[in-house]
C-alpha cells in the first residue's frame, strides 16, 4: 500500500482530474437517485430519492457525481478502452485523501450531490478492490461524508471485500460491458462473463439479505440501499437491439438491477477490430434503447412485444411505443373515460404520470381532450389511439400510413411516403446500419421517459 | 363579491384564507386578491397577517391534505402570478368541500382553479428543484459560504431548509439578488431570512464587501477543468445543454463565470 500511495508524484491535482475525469467519463451512469437520506445535523450530506443534477455538460449530460477513476493504470487490454495498457498515455493515481478531499470541497460548495468512483485495475482486482474499500471507509468514516457514493465492485475480487465496500456505498455496479459473451471474447480478452455475473449475483443476495435484516432491525447497516447497475456498450460488437433488450430484461428479471445503461460506442482506441462508426457514435440506437427500457421498467412491456427475430431492430422513424401501437391498431382506440391504467399506458403521448392524473380526474368528472391537454397528455401524438366518451377527437383514419404520416415531424416525412413507398415497406430497411439524427428535444424527452 | 387583499407573502394568503373560513363564506361569493382591482359590485376587506393564524391554516392543510400537497400550495404562493392567491383558496376551499383524502388534493385537474394553482405549483417547483441544484457556493474569509441566486420565483424559504440539512455545521448565506432577501444559516443554529439586505450581502463585484478565501479560486479551476473533462466531444450537443439548463441559471454558476 506504501509504494502505491508514493505513485503519484509530481502531478498537480488538476492534471490528476483533468486525467482521471476524462479516462471516467464513457461510463454513462451519473444519477443520484433511488436513495432517501436525511442530515443527522452534525455530518455532511444527506441524499435525496429524487436525485439531483448539478450541471450539464456540453454533451447534454446530467453532472450529478464527481465521477472519477481513482487510477488509470491498468493490467488490462480491453480493446474498446482508452485506459488499455497498450494503449500509450498519461496516466495518474489519485490518494484515497484527494478523493475525500475533493469529494466533501465540492459537495461543500454544491457541485455535486456525491461520489462515483471505478477504477482501472491496478496490479490485481483484489488490490483495487481494496483500494476502493479504503477511500470509501475514509470518506465515511474520517470526513463522515452522508451523501451519495457509486462505486464500481470489481470483477475477481476478493466477495468479502466487495461486502464491506456495499455497506458504505449506495449504489455498485458492475459492468456488463458486451452484450454477449462472444462479444466479451472478442474485445476484453481478460475478462469473463461468469467474473462480471458473480459479483452481480454477490451484490443482488447482499441486497436482498440485507432487506429482511432492516425489516428485523431498524438500526442494521444498509448495504447497497439505491440497488445495483450495469452499463452496456451498444455497437462496438454486432448484437441487434433485439438482443440487447434481452440481456437487459433478464437483468432485471433475474438480477434485480435498478438500472441499466447503454452507451453508445465511441471509437476512441481506433484497434482495427472495431467499428469505425463514420457517421459518430450510435446515438438513435441507444436512444431507441433507453425508451425500450422505460418501457420494461414503466409501462408494463415485454421485450418480446417491442422486437423478435424477425424484426431485431428498432424503426429508425417512431419510438418503441409508437411502433407498437401501429401494429397493434386492433388495440385502439382505447377511451379515455374508462380504460384502466395499463391501458392507457399503452397509448403514445400520454406517459406514466398522465396516466395516474387521468384515472384520478375522471372520478370527479368525464373528461373531455381539453381537459387531457391540461393533464399533460401530447394530443398531437395521442388522437389517433383514443376516444374521450366516444368521440375522437377529429375525424382520423385508423390506418398505418396515415397515423405514421402523423406521427412523423415533416423532416422524417419527406423521406417516407415520396415515391410510393409505404409504412411496412420502410421498416425492412431498419437494420441497424440505417440512421438519423437524435434531436436535442427527444432526448431530452428520453432522458425522462416521456413516451 | 367580498375580496379579502392579502399581503403578498404565504403569511398574507394564509391569513385570508383563515379569514375567509372563519367568517363560513360561501366560496363562490368570495375572494382572494394582492391588489385591489377595479371590480364593479365587489366590496374590498383588508387581511393583516398573522403568525398564529398561518400555524393553523398550515397545520390544517397538512392534516387534511397531506405533506406533499401543502408543499405544492405553498410553492404556488412563491410564484409572482397575481392570481395565486385566487387559486389557492379555490382549490383548498374544493379540497375541504369534497372531503378528499391526503395526496389527492390535485385530482380534479379538469377544474380551472385546482388547474391554475396545480400549474403554479409545478412551475415553483421544477425550479426549485434546478435551483437545489443549480445554487453555486464560494467560500468567503472565515469560511463562511455564500451563494447567490435570481430565481422567478421566491425560493429562498424553501431552498434553506435543503441546504441546512445537508451543510449543518457550515456558515452558509444564500442571497436572492432580485428580491433582496438573505437567508442565513450560522453552523449548529436554526437559519432565518433578512430583508434588505443589498449590498452587506454582496461581493465587491456587486458593489459589496465580501472577501473569497484564499482556497477558493482553486476549487473554483478544478470544478471547470471536471466539467470539460467529463464531456464527450462526439457527443457534443449544445442545444440539449441548453435545454437541460436553461440560460439564466448560468449567470450564477461557478462553471460559466468568467475566470476572473
Ligand atoms: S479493465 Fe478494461 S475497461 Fe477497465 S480500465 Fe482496464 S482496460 Fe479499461
Amino acid at each position: 500500500m506504501m509504494e502505491y500511495l508514493a505513485l503519484g508524484g509530481g502531478q498537480s491535482l488538476t492534471e490528476k482530474l483533468q486525467i482521471l475525469t476524462d479516462a471516467a467519463k464513457y461510463d454513462v451512469a451519473c444519477t443520484s437517485s433511488g436513495v432517501e437520506r436525511k442530515g443527522n445535523g452534525r455530518d455532511m450530506g444527506n441524499s435525496i430519492a429524487a436525485g439531483i443534477c448539478h450541471s450539464f455538460s456540453s454533451d447534454g449530460r446530467c453532472i450529478s457525481l464527481l465521477k472519477i477513476l481513482l487510477t488509470n493504470e491498468c493490467i488490462y487490454d480491453c480493446r474498446y478502452c482508452q485506459n488499455r495498457c497498450s494503449n500509450d498515455l498519461p496516466r495518474a493515481t489519485f490518494t484515497p485523501e484527494e478523493v475525500c478531499t475533493l469529494t466533501m470541497e465540492f459537495y461543500r460548495r454544491n457541485y455535486i450531490e456525491g461520489l462515483f468512483l471505478s477504477s482501472g485495475i491496478l496490479r490485481d482486482p483484489t488490490f483495487t478492490m481494496e483500494l476502493l474499500y479504503r477511500t470509501l471507509w475514509l470518506l465515511r468514516n474520517r470526513y463522515r461524508f452522508r451523501g451519495y457514493v457509486h462505486v464500481k465492485a470489481i470483477p475477481g475480487a476478493e466477495p468479502e471485500l466487495i461486502r464491506r465496500t456495499g455497506f458504505l456505498a449506495d449504489r455498485m455496479s458492475v459492468n456488463l460491458e458486451l452484450p454477449t459473451a462472444a462479444g466479451l471474447k472478442a474485445l476484453a480478452p481478460n475478462k469473463h462473463r461468469k467474473s462480471i455475473l458473480t459479483p452481480m449475483r454477490q451484490i443482488q443476495s447482499g441486497i436482498l439479505a440485507n432487506r429482511n435484516e432492516l425489516a428485523l432491525y431498524r438500526s442494521a447497516p444498509h448495504f447497497v440501499s439505491g440497488g445495483q447497475s450495469t452499463q452496456v456498450i451498444v455497437g462496438a460488437t454486432p448484437e441487434s437491439d433485439w438482443q440487447i433488450l434481452n440481456v437487459a430484461e433478464s437483468l432485471y428479471q433475474k438480477f434485480d438491477l435498478k438500472r441499466v445503461f447503454y452507451s453508445a460506442f465511441v471509437n476512441v482506441t481506433g484497434d482495427k477490430a472495431l467499428p469505425a462508426l463514420p457517421g459518430g457514435p450510435p446515438l438513435l440506437r441507444e436512444h431507441r434503447l433507453y425508451q425500450a427500457d422505460w418501457l420494461l421498467r414503466f409501462y408494463g412491456f415485454r421485450a418480446s412485444e417491442l422486437l423478435d427475430e424477425e424484426r431485431p431492430y428498432f424503426n429508425v422513424l417512431l419510438d418503441p411505443k409508437e411502433d407498437w401501437a401501429v401494429r397493434h391498431l386492433e388495440c385502439f382506440p382505447v377511451e379515455v373515460n374508462r380504460a384502466p391504467l395499463e391501458q392507457l399506458l399503452r397509448v403514445p403521448g400520454i406517459g406514466v404520470k398522465s396516466a395516474r392524473r387521468i384515472v384520478a380526474a375522471r372520478r370527479s368528472a368525464a373528461l373531455g381532450f381539453h381537459d387531457l391537454k391540461k393533464i399533460g397528455v401530447v394530443l398531437k401524438r395521442a388522437v389517433y389511439f383514443i376516444t374521450c366518451s366516444g368521440r375522437l377527437m377529429y375525424p382520423v383514419k385508423l390506418e398505418e400510413d396515415a397515423i405514421v404520416r402523423g406521427l412523423t415531424d415533416g423532416k422524417d416525412r419527406v423521406q417516407f411516403g415520396s415515391d410510393g413507398m409505404t409504412y411496412r415497406q420502410l421498416s425492412l430497411f431498419d437494420d441497424g446500419s440505417f440512421s438519423r439524427p437524435v434531436s436535442a428535444l427527444e432526448r431530452q424527452a428520453g432522458a425522462l421517459g416521456e413516451l | 363579491m367580498l375580496i379579502y387583499l392579502c399581503e403578498d407573502s404565504l403569511e398574507g394568503v394564509f391569513s385570508g384564507i383563515y379569514k375567509a373560513f372563519e367568517e363560513k363564506r360561501d366560496k363562490n361569493d368570495t375572494a382572494l386578491a394582492l391588489q385591489e382591482e377595479p371590480l364593479l359590485f365587489a366590496e374590498y376587506q383588508s387581511v393583516e397577517p398573522d403568525a398564529d393564524r398561518t400555524r393553523r391554516v398550515m397545520n390544517t392543510l397538512l392534516r387534511r391534505f397531506g405533506e406533499e400537497d401543502a408543499l405544492s400550495l405553498c410553492l404556488a404562493l412563491s410564484s409572482e402570478d397575481p392570481g395565486k392567491a385566487q387559486a389557492v383558496y379555490g382549490t383548498v376551499a374544493d379540497g375541504l368541500r369534497r372531503n378528499c383524502r391526503p395526496g389527492h388534493l390535485f385530482d380534479n385537474l379538469a377544474e380551472s382553479t385546482v388547474h391554475k394553482a396545480f400549474s403554479l405549483a409545478r412551475a415553483a417547483g421544477r425550479e426549485l428543484h434546478h435551483l437545489q441544484g443549480f445554487v453555486r457556493f464560494e467560500e468567503l474569509e472565515q469560511k463562511v459560504l455564500y451563494g447567490v441566486i435570481g430565481p422567478k420565483h421566491n425560493l429562498v424559504t424553501f431552498l434553506m431548509p435543503h441546504f441546512a440539512d445537508r451543510l449543518p455545521m457550515e456558515h452558509f448565506l444564500l442571497y436572492d439578488a432580485v428580491r433582496d432577501i438573505c437567508g442565513v444559516h450560522p453552523a449548529g443554529a436554526a437559519w432565518y431570512l433578512q430583508k434588505g439586505s443589498g449590498e452587506r450581502f454582496a461581493l465587491p463585484g456587486a458593489g459589496g464587501t465580501l472577501r473569497l478565501s484564499e482556497e477558493e479560486k482553486q476549487y473554483q479551476t478544478l470544478f471547470r477543468h471536471f466539467c470539460q473533462a467529463i464531456a464527450i466531444r462526439e457527443r457534443y450537443c449544445p442545444e440539449l445543454q441548453k435545454k437541460m439548463l436553461p440560460l439564466r441559471y448560468r449567470e450564477y454558476m461557478t462553471e460559466w463565470k468568467k475566470q476572473s
